[in-house]
């Protein structure tokens, strides 16, 4: 499989932090890719290594088949990048600076920046300094997707939009993808990355904890079965993969989580049993970040769902 | 007196955020001033000395440079210092005022720092408050550093006092006019210029009040900050009351700032920001050209700025030979005569304008970090551009903008020399003055470019630099020789009054060039950070 970013055991120091400690990240080419993790993970700083704004200290990272240190400009001239906090220039206007932008990277088709203005519902007219944080986002959502790319690097780019723009926004990147284009989409919002992108990676103090597609992780995950039987369900704390049960609101009521492989053995006890009425809920994508940071959760004492 | 709420920790913090910049303007500037005492007590050891130098100062040239000439029958230590040191001691500490008070009030607005705060339990004027506590205390440490040091020296209490609280009320004008000046727009780089040109001017003023007329007579000389305090007759015969103008002015431009802070949005100035065009013109192609729209206003402002300054300054040629052709025993003791006298002026003022050109180019690398910590690098660097153009594109700008400030002060010293001294030649000859004083410049700005790749925390060491090339430059004469040594300036030869000289230039080239390399590698080897 062709892949279009590669990332091998990325370490990063400044002074004495740690900042990278041996992160992998594997994009495909053509796949829209969460990258996930909360804030001071790594996420920026993977990115910047990406970018070739930072030089790593250990590993290897390769954007397009190149080394992005070493080729930065030859690697830039496929990539359209938008940072997290934008920031304009504050004497030229959103329109001038997203000329600029795109005359830097080689021009921009302007039918394209024309229709993207009008989606988002930018004024290009003001200066840069009078923009708000969604507005100078959206600058630089323009900027990117105008430009003629095949990667995308986003790094938290609708932290500062409003639900409507997050829709047009979501758009924008479907349209991109369908094209055979590569995202790296880097967010905190977990709908957005549940709507948009085929695999995740998800990142813990700089180390890659979870990486695969959505319905590979889901499957090694477990999924929450509330069940009713006519018989006492017992027996069901006895089968292999189940877990957390718990007793319901009647002495038939069970709530339990069951290992994603095991779904078979527990459905075949629990039709013995006599379903009433069965409800299985898949882990959401939330699950499965929280379930990477478990011990922290429960340090912070915030209660899981459930 | 709610509106006041909180401005108690907000002083401690502006207090602590200059907890650096305050000693380090207070020992330069106190401590030069100090230092440049001490050095004319070695100098001028004898009253028959300080005489002939007194004869010397009441050329129009140097009164534009220094004083209305308090005590030049009587020439003491105490009446030198005065007369020719404290303007540029003013001068400093009105630039000290300037800055620090734009950095209090309008940039902690401009980030957004300002509108965190409010929302907390901080009422409308604890800000200002603060920033103007942070300020006048800075000021008042410059005096006291320079009362103690001025008596240190041996010079009488009295005139020691006087002097150093003219100082202060300079000081404190400039404090509250860029109070005000940070009312009136958004951005903390148009209120600080605002605050500078507010300085040239003021200080043009007395300049060319004191030509007119010596000792503080001409009203030029009382519509400046600097001619208030300058005329309190320090160490001659001591008088307070010019002092009370420049406290009522500043009382009044201070009232007035917190009157426009009651009338204003937290965030805006009084006027209001203008719109931009659609679409960029076909002109803003790449880094450089980005770079020469952002940097054309200051551009502009220094090149007008120094022109201006150059145009009065090449006219005080022809005063200066007058001068000498009345007095035929000072002639004598010069060598060359009136006509070196003039050169001899022309070459220390064209130090003076080139260093402001330098001025310029400081500013204009500083801002190239703000590039990179504001994220703005970042944006660029991610497109097709290398680091060595983004760097270098910037560089080339500022340094031909550096180049084209410093030649348009020989052009405008040699066209008003050339007009009064009816010497065509002089327009030549001071428009290679300076061209001479390119490679110079260019290592400058070199040392800026060096200092922003390698530690561009450092940068702002380089306005103290700035501030010692200035010093070794114009009083180079009263200084010991070792204190020059780091200033380019002091290895090119001083033209127009030295002969011309190219080995020197040609090694000050290579070593911009050198710094310049150094510059653009070590960039490409470091991290781009915010």
């Amino acid at each position: 499989m062709d892949l279009a970013i590669s990332v091998r055991g990325l370490t990063k120091k400044f002074g004495e932090v740690l900042a990278l400690d041996g992160l992998d990240l594997e994009v495909k080419s053509g796949e829209v890719h969460g990258f996930l993790g909360p804030n001071g993970s790594g996420k920026s700083t993977t990115i910047r290594v990406l970018l070739g704004l930072l030089r790593a200290d250990g590993g290897s990272a390769s954007v397009l088949g190149s080394d992005p240190w070493q080729d930065s400009v030859p690697v830039h001239r496929r990539l359209a990048y938008v940072p997290g906090d934008v920031n304009l220039w504050p004497n030229l206007s959103g329109g001038e600076a997203i000329d600029l932008l795109g005359r830097l990277r080689g021009g921009l088709d302007p039918v394209r920046r024309a229709s993207l203005i009008e989606r988002f519902e930018l004024d290009p007219t003001r200066k840069g300094r009078t923009y708000s944080k969604g507005n100078r986002q959206k600058v630089a959502l323009v900027a990117a997707l105008a430009a003629d790319t095949e990667l995308l690097i986003l790094d938290e780019p609708t932290s500062g939009l409003d639900p409507l723009m997050e829709a047009v926004f979501q758009e924008c990147i479907t349209e991109f993808a369908r094209e055979g284009r590569t995202v790296l989409l880097s967010s905190h919002i977990l709908a957005e990355v549940d709507a948009l992108c085929h695999a995740v990676t998800i990142i813990r103090a700089g180390k890659t904890v979870q990486a695969g597609t959505l319905s590979e992780l889901r499957h090694f995950t477990r999924t929450t079965v509330t069940a009713t039987t006519r018989i006492k369900p017992t027996p069901i704390a006895n089968v292999p993969g189940v877990h957390n049960l718990q007793k319901g609101e009647d002495a038939n009521t069970v709530t339990f989580d069951v290992d994603s492989d095991q779904i078979d053995p527990v459905m075949t006890t629990l039709t013995g049993l006599g379903i009433i009425s069965i409800t299985a809920n898949p882990p959401t994508l939330e699950d499965l970040f929280l379930r990477e940071y478990r011990d922290e959760v429960e340090a912070l004492g915030i209660g899981r769902p459930q | 007196m709610s509106r006041l709420s909180g401005t108690g920790v907000l002083a401690e913090l502006a207090v602590r955020t200059d907890r650096v910049r305050i000693p380090v303007w207070t020992v330069a500037v106190a401590g030069l001033t100090v230092l440049i005492a001490s050095s004319y007590s070695t100098i001028y050891p004898t009253a028959e000395s300080r005489q002939a130098r007194a004869e010397l100062i009441s050329s129009p040239a140097a009164t534009a440079l220094a004083g209305p000439g308090y005590g030049l029958d009587d020439y003491t230590l105490g009446a030198m210092v005065a007369n020719e040191i404290a303007g540029m001691t003013m001068v400093a500490v009105a630039i000290m005022s300037v800055l620090l008070v734009t950095r209090h009030l309008r940039t902690e607005e401009e980030t957004g720092r300002t509108e965190l705060v409010r929302a907390g339990v901080v009422g409308r004027y604890a800000g200002i408050t603060a920033g103007l506590i942070s300020a006048a205390l800075a000021n008042l440490f410059v005096a006291l550093l320079l009362v103690i040091g001025l008596l240190g020296v041996g010079l009488p209490p009295a005139g020691s006092l006087n002097m150093s609280a003219g100082v202060l009320v300079v000081g404190l004008v400039f404090t509250s006019l860029s109070a005000l000046a940070s009312q009136f727009t958004e951005h903390a780089r148009t209120a600080s210029g605002v605050g500078i040109t507010a300085i040239i001017v003021g200080y043009l003023l007395r300049a060319v009040g004191d030509v007119q007329q010596g000792h503080s007579g001409s009203l030029l000389t009382w519509v400046s900050p600097i001619g208030w305090s300058q005329a309190t007759r320090a160490y001659v015969d001591e008088r307070w009351w010019p002092l009370l103008i420049g406290i009522v002015a500043a009382a009044l431009t201070v009232g007035c700032a917190y009157a426009a802070i009651g009338r204003r949005d937290v965030g805006a100035g009084l006027l209001p920001p203008r719109g931009g065009r659609a679409e960029a013109s076909p002109r803003l192609t790449g880094i450089t050209a980005l770079a020469a729209r952002q940097q054309r206003g200051q551009i502009l402002a220094w090149g007008v700025g120094v022109f201006a300054l150059s145009l009065p300054i090449g006219s005080l040629g022809k005063q200066i030979s007058d001068f000498i052709d009345q007095d035929p025993d000072l002639a004598q003791l010069l060598p060359g005569g009136a006509a070196a006298a003039a050169d001899g002026a022309f070459a220390l003022y064209l130090v003076f304008l080139v260093v402001m050109a330098a001025m310029y180019a400081v500013g204009a690398v500083v801002s190239i970090r703000s590039e990179e910590s504001s994220g703005r690098a970042e944006e660029a660097l991610a497109t097709p551009v290398s680091r060595a153009s983004w760097l270098g594109g910037q560089l080339a700008v500022i340094a031909a903008a550096a180049v084209a400030i410093a030649v348009a002060a020989g052009v405008g010293m040699g066209i008003t020399a050339a007009f009064t001294l009816s010497d065509a030649g002089a327009l030549g000859r001071l428009i290679g003055a300076a061209l001479n004083s390119v490679p110079a410049v260019l290592v400058i700005v070199g040392a800026c470019a060096a200092v922003y790749s390698l530690s561009p925390r450092a940068l702002p060491a380089l306005w103290v630099f700035l501030g010692y090339v200035l010093v070794a430059g114009m009083f180079g004469e009263v200084l010991p020789d070792w204190f020059g040594v780091l200033s380019p300036f002091h290895y090119t030869p001083a033209l127009p009054a030295e002969s011309f000289s190219a080995t020197p230039l040609a090694v000050l080239l290579l070593l911009a060039a050198a710094l310049f390399l150094a510059a653009v590698t070590g960039f490409q080897r470091r991290d781009v950070g915010r």
